[in-house]
């Protein structure tokens, strides 16, 4: 029980604390425009139309099949600037630490952002470190704040979206929630199912170069059915999904089944959402599936013009209205 | 509710013979749509009255002067001999000065005042235009658009009040001279018949095959829609309130055709028998269900509701057709176009509602083209429009009488009255499944017909143009909404965005005060709402419940042990999930939860997605899961109908369950001690659904005699899906009365969800629900 664990003290600004973030957070995250005796980085812009974005990160279990906070807290705000046409180029970082955390878990949730942040091509240039009371936090909480900068042209966004749009997802929903879920409540699955958190900015580069792309959203919290009513509540036009198209992996569907949940509603955090001119979706489709990641994507469905709805076709036939999330889903049915 | 007078008191003495005297008569009631001017011109006429009717947006105003026995007689017979569909109330009668006209006349409708306006349902071809479609000399020989002003069409082609030709989906159809003399002639049958046609200017028939017209003309089309029957195909019909799927009932590969491509494995199809001649209608229907007077009665009603009734074990149709229960939805044609379909095939055929799963019946051309396209091999139209959809009823014998499942074409839009007179107009928006809305002003309610189940968008579609159509027939605009409390329901979402003032109401008050607001009585009630599932007034799963009280004061008695079934709504698809949380709950298990891998019952450990449910129908749910494995159910309520089916009526009342008073007060009976009966494999299941159903009826019993030594409280109400349930209802009913109870079951309105939104009104009208979500 002598294992290491983060102590008050390395988070009261002395010595103890410079040297938790020497030993652990400049150790991995070192690059030329991070230097911790500075309060501010100062940084090059090649162009002046900066993307900016800010998220935090208190995702429990700290560690999950597929991922930690820390890829997360990269791949969270990556995407975010990636959706929105911006190629990622610097991050801050803000650690919440609770006292008790191993170090080692520390390190190694830090390790993994590392990595996640030289594979997104993002460096961390600025930070701050907190230790909170035992009892105060979750183990570790993460704030990202990204900049980016305009990739293309085109700035995808809502009101670009017309009718008879096509609607693409660039691989299975539902994973990253699952996989969370199961792990946090130690349901003991060994198995397929891991989170899909990863950097979307290859999907979203390839997806650019496509004059008739609208919009590009990362379905996270609320999963694909809350990206779809954000849509909807923006553009005042109806969604038609055709249920079947949407890929779902096979552990998360049985998984879902057992627990009485929909696939719709689950976190993703390595997936696209694009709405693109629906003379070029075969050929961005195309596109995507040639990447990795995507090998799965699919055109799940149209805008319609229609009263602001999301209406879910079934293979046989039938329709449903796609609710927005409820804040704790209750039966209603007999 | 609305009662004729069929006594006017006591009338005035006569006094000389020949002494004129004149009078004023106000009648209210159902008197529009239904032939009453022309019987009131025809009777007064017969007893050489003279005077005047008019017609007063709905009421109807009569001065008539003549011998003062004359008059009586009148009087007596404006009552009593009313045309069947007419529901004529005296509302005031007053002498009034002779004007000694010379003859009685129709004068045009007047328009400048409000008046009660009543919107008449749909109703069957009548034995007048039955007999002329059959007679090979009248003009109308096998017409299929035949009706007069007794019967036809009418709630679902009313475009606008006054019901007038102009206003009806019949505009588009000028009459010919032959037709207009008719509609014109007070003394005729179809004077002012509004749907009224002939084969020269009236609505006609097509055939359709792969989206190409393969017939046109009456005749054509009828020869060919019936070979298409013959030939074991399925064939989409339109109706009167929406489209019909039929095919041969006695062809078993044709019916699980349909069911293939209808994705309906399970649930059963309503059976529509050819109609005998006057001797015996029902002889054709008497081979293969048991009909009883009361159910002879319900099928032969001008609705012409679908009856479920026992099937014949000597029966030449299809085993398919409710496969594994003991019951067949059977009704008679009604409308000439399916009198005609029926006589030329010569027996039963399968129809079902033309829709895709719970949505409201379609009524359109093309899209029952393209949403039926799939399922039928052709489609037989015709070119009178659809206003709004109007679904088959259904009804059932429960509880000792033949009561409504589902309100539909014919029996609704249903007008009740409550005594509250409410302050300004309201909208109920209802519940999720087997919808209906409801209009309230004053002291009435409107119920429209059946919507269905509230997940699609064209249920939503109907519903809002139901609920807008109603209030403009109707005259009133509501400034107030009601609905069910739940967030999640489709209803609830849509009264939040009305823009008007929202009050919530919870949905087993909304239950119990529908069965008080048709029952009536100043007393106050025990209620049981049994259901399958809504939100309590504790935030969990209630339809258990014995509420105590009366509408806009409802206090919650007792109830059930509360379980978790675990996945939430999935529970209602998949019963064993109940069985396990029953099982679960008293630490047993079980081999027949599929569960290898344990997700569920780590979930309900750790109470991920298992809401607390303490619903009635979640426990016939589970037990019917334990005693017939089922684990799926391809159609809602088919584990318990299934475990219906095999219970035969309980004779001795079987030992009582506990039922404890827990700290918070309420009454709960603890279902536990049956659960070894239930998994015994030593018994028959034909014993232990049996069992079940008779512990569950003395439950009631028990928990109704906590209510009256507590209260003195007498009067006991069952209503809420579950008591759909015959074997449960005719139990408790038998029980509760030989208890010494006053025990009733609502019989204008079905029990299930569909009166919600009559419940909420009567709940608002008596100052309950809440403002606060």
């Amino acid at each position: 029980m002598n294992e290491p664990r983060v102590t008050l003290a390395q988070g009261n600004g002395g010595r103890f604390m410079r040297e938790l973030i020497q030993d652990v957070f400049v150790r991995h995250l070192a690059n030329d425009d991070l230097d911790t005796s500075l309060d501010s980085a100062v940084l090059d812009f090649p162009q002046d139309r900066l993307v900016f974005t800010t998220d935090g990160f208190t995702v429990q279990p700290l560690e999950f099949p597929g991922g930690n906070i820390g890829s997360l807290a990269v791949h969270g705000t990556v995407n975010d600037l990636a959706v929105a046409g911006a190629r990622p180029l610097y991050l801050s970082l803000n650690a919440i630490i609770e006292e008790g955390l191993p170090l080692a878990q520390l390190e190694r949730i830090i390790a993994s952002l590392a990595a996640a942040a030289q594979e997104a091509g993002v460096r961390v240039v600025t930070g701050d470190t907190k230790v909170v009371p035992c009892g105060q936090g979750g183990g570790l909480y993460l704030v990202t704040t990204g900049i980016g900068i305009r990739m293309a042209d085109i700035q995808p966004r809502p009101a670009l979206i017309q009718c008879g749009d096509a609607i693409l997802i660039s691989g299975p929903v539902g994973d990253h929630g699952t996989a969370v879920m199961l792990a946090r409540e130690q349901f003991g699955l060994e198995g397929d199912l891991a989170s899909d958190s990863a950097s979307v900015l290859p999907l979203t580069s390839a997806l650019l170069q496509f004059d008739g792309l609208r919009f590009m959203r990362d379905p996270t919290r609320g999963g694909l059915a809350c990206v779809v009513h954000d849509i909807v509540r923006s553009c005042q036009l109806g969604v038609s999904l055709d249920e079947w198209m949407i890929p779902v992996n096979g552990p998360v569907r049985s998984v879902c089944e057992m627990l009485g949940y929909d696939p719709l509603y689950l976190a993703c955090e390595g997936r696209i959402l694009a709405v693109i001119d629906a003379a070029q979706a075969a050929a961005a489709l195309e596109c995507l599936r040639a990447l990795p990641g995507a090998a799965e994507a699919a055109c799940i469905g149209t805008i319609i013009d229609s009263p602001p709805a999301v209406i879910l076709r079934t293979d046989i036939g039938g329709e449903r209205m796609l609710q927005e999330l409820e804040d704790d889903p209750l039966p209603r049915i007999c | 509710m609305q009662t004729p007078h069929t006594d006017l008191g006591p009338t005035a003495k006569p006094a000389a013979p020949l002494r004129y005297r004149a009078e004023r008569l106000r009648l209210t009631g159902r008197v529009q749509g239904v032939g009453f001017r022309p019987f009131v011109y025809r009777l007064a006429n017969q007893h050489g009255l003279t005077g005047w009717v008019q017609n007063q947006l709905g009421e109807v105003e009569i001065f008539v002067e003549g011998c003062p026995a004359d008059l009586e007689q009148f009087r007596t017979e404006l009552i009593a001999s009313a045309p069947p569909l007419a529901r004529p109330l005296i509302a005031a009668i007053r002498e009034a000065e002779c004007q000694l006209l010379l003859n009685f006349s129709i004068r045009d409708s007047a328009s400048q005042r409000e008046a009660r306006i009543f919107v008449p349902p749909d109703n069957f071809t009548c034995p007048d235009c039955l007999a002329e479609l059959k007679n090979a000399s009248d003009r109308r020989y096998r017409y299929p658009f035949i009706n007069c002003t007794q019967c036809g069409p009418r709630y679902t082609l009313i475009n606008a009040m006054p019901y007038d030709r102009p206003n009806t989906s019949m505009a588009g159809f000028p009459l010919c001279p032959a037709c207009a003399a008719e509609y014109h002639n007070p003394a005729d049958r179809r004077f002012h018949a509004e749907p009224l046609a002939c084969e020269r200017c009236g609505p006609s028939l097509e055939l359709v095959r792969d989206d190409e017209t393969i017939a046109t003309g009456n005749e054509d089309c009828l020869h060919l829609a019936v070979n298409v029957l013959y030939d074991g195909q399925i064939l989409a019909v339109k109706g009167i309130g929406g489209y019909h799927l039929l095919c041969d009932a006695a062809n078993s590969s044709t019916v699980a055709e349909l069911r293939r491509r209808k994705n309906r494995p399970d649930k059963p199809f309503a059976v529509m028998f050819p109609e005998g001649d006057d001797d015996d209608p029902l002889a054709c229907l008497r081979q293969h269900v048991t009909v009883s007077e009361d159910e002879a009665g319900a099928l032969l009603h001008p609705a012409r509701p679908i009856v479920l009734l026992r099937k014949q074990a000597n029966s030449a149709l299809a085993q398919n057709l409710a496969p594994g229960l003991a019951e067949l939805g059977s009704f008679l044609p009604y409308s000439p176009l399916h009198h005609l379909l029926l006589d030329a095939f010569g027996g039963p055929v399968v129809a079902t509602s033309g829709n895709v799963s719970g949505e409201p019946v379609l009524t359109d051309r093309n899209t029952a083209q393209e949403r039926l396209g799939p399922i039928a091999d052709v489609f037989l139209h015709h070119d009178r429009p659809i206003v709004r959809p109007a679904d088959d009823s259904v009804m059932r014998r429960t509880g000792g009488a033949v009561r409504p499942i589902r309100i539909g074409r014919g029996m609704a839009p249903r007008e009740l009255e409550i005594p509250v007179a409410l302050d300004s107009p309201v909208l109920a928006v209802g519940g999720q499944m087997k919808n209906t809305i409801a209009i309230g002003w004053k002291n009435r309610v409107i119920v429209s017909p059946h919507i269905g189940e509230m997940d699609s968008p064209r249920s939503l579609l109907v519903l809002d143009t139901v609920a807008r159509d109603l209030q403009k027939l109707y005259g009133v605009r509501a400034v107030q909404v009601l609905a069910d409390r739940h967030p999640g329901y489709t209803t609830h979402r849509y009264a939040a965005n009305l823009k008007l003032p929202c009050t919530w109401i919870l949905h087993h008050h909304a239950h119990a005060s529908a069965l008080v607001g048709e029952l009536g009585g100043e007393d106050a009630w025990a209620v049981f709402t049994w259901d399958g599932v809504g939100l309590g007034e504790d935030g969990t799963l209630w339809g258990g419940e014995c509420l105590v009280g009366r509408p806009g004061n409802w206090r919650r008695f007792a109830s059930l042990a509360p379980i978790r079934p675990p996945g939430g709504d999935a529970a209602a698809r998949q019963p064993w999930r109940s069985a396990a949380a029953m099982l679960w709950a008293d630490e047993r298990d079980w081999d027949g939860i599929p569960d290898p891998h344990r997700i569920a019952y780590t979930a309900w450990q750790k109470g991920i997605n298992c809401p607390t449910s303490s619903a009635a129908g979640r426990l016939f749910d589970g037990a019917a899961s334990m005693v017939c494995g089922i684990e799926d159910c391809s159609f809602e309520a088919q584990a318990p109908m299934f475990f219906e089916a095999l219970a035969t009526p309980g004779e001795q009342m079987p030992g009582a369950l506990p039922l404890l008073r827990h700290e918070d007060g309420i009454w709960r009976s603890d279902w536990r001690p049956m659960l070894p009966m239930l998994l015994d494999p030593h018994r028959s299941k034909q014993h232990r659904a049996t069992n079940f159903h008779a512990v569950m009826a003395r439950v009631i019993v028990d928990q109704a005699r906590k209510v009256r030594d507590e209260t003195g409280i007498n009067r006991v109400g069952l209503t809420g899906g579950v008591f759909q349930n015959r074997i449960l209802a005719d139990a408790a009913m038998r029980w509760l009365r030989l208890d010494g109870f006053a025990a009733s079951m609502p019989s204008v309105m079905p029990c299930n969800d569909a009166a919600l939104s009559f419940g909420q009104v009567v709940e608002f009208a008596a100052g309950g629900g809440s403002q606060h979500e």
